[in-house]
């Protein structure tokens, strides 16, 4: 995943782009494979839990997200996980610019 | 007080806020509310019912009666093409903020849960299978409120 994370004085903006083909389950049918999309979305700066979002077959494929959140200083970690339907799980990290 | 022995306790106290953990309360919704994420639209209706996501408003809010007005709900008149319709929506004061769409085969897209240091300000890009209504709904203070966009669909994007 690609993470951009920007301090914007007392907040921290933060750009994700995950890589997951995202199939629906009409489209995991139509082309014979099976449904798999990301379902669980949490961003953390040095341990604190600042983002959080429980999603569907409907984001888009390789899916999107911006969020901010209050703090987060340069140079500190932004460490982003997402897990999808069939339990698989993925982590990036970004110091914050 | 002496000035070094002020200090001390500050450090002290700093050390104490940051042991504790602001992640106790993650939820994940799948887990939590599994049947919202079946919770249908009517796709004949040509993204015009309402049903479902009244439905879902109730599954994760435990009421449906909702206000208008807090939401900022940014989401294009017209979307080229239904696999990336870009949406954004902020809610000065969200707890909880439930985002949902008339369009395709099922209402929830997504379930934000604001942690102690998150912003409700987000941005993510959804899937539309059809023209219709995009709606956020956002608990602040108890209440519940609601912002509804139309979006018309030029090419579906849900594999339909």
């Amino acid at each position: 995943m690609r993470i951009k994370a920007k301090s914007k004085g007392d907040k921290t903006e933060v750009k994700v782009m995950m890589k997951h083909p995202m199939l629906s389950y009409r489209e995991a049918k139509k082309k014979g494979k099976e449904a798999n999309f990301i379902v669980y979305v949490t961003a953390k700066n040095e341990g604190a839990l600042v983002y959080e979002v429980s999603t569907s077959q409907f984001l888009s494929k390789n899916p999107y997200m911006k969020f901010y959140f209050k703090g987060g200083k340069k140079g500190e970690e932004v460490e982003i996980t997402w897990v999808d339907l069939k339990g698989k799980t993925k982590t990036g990290k970004a110091k914050i610019k | 007080m002496e000035r070094r022995k002020f200090l001390g306790m500050g450090a002290g106290l700093l050390a104490v806020a940051a042991a504790t953990p602001s992640a106790v309360f993650a939820t994940n919704y799948r887990e939590k509310l599994p049947k919202v994420w079946k919770i249908k639209n009517d796709e004949k209706a040509k993204g015009e019912d309402m049903k479902g996501v009244n439905e879902a408003i109730k599954a994760i809010f435990g009421s449906d009666k909702v206000e208008e007005g807090k939401i900022k709900l940014k989401a294009p008149d017209i979307a080229e093409n239904g696999a990336v319709v870009p949406v954004t929506f902020q809610a000065e004061g969200a707890k909880k903020i439930a985002l949902m769409q008339t369009a395709d085969p099922e209402a929830v897209v997504a379930i934000f849960d604001v942690p102690e240091r998150g912003i409700p300000n987000y941005s993510v890009r959804i899937k539309m299978q059809q023209t219709g209504h995009v709606v956020v709904v956002a608990e602040i203070d108890g209440k519940l409120y609601k912002a509804d966009k139309v979006v018309k669909v030029t090419v579906g994007g849900c594999g339909g």
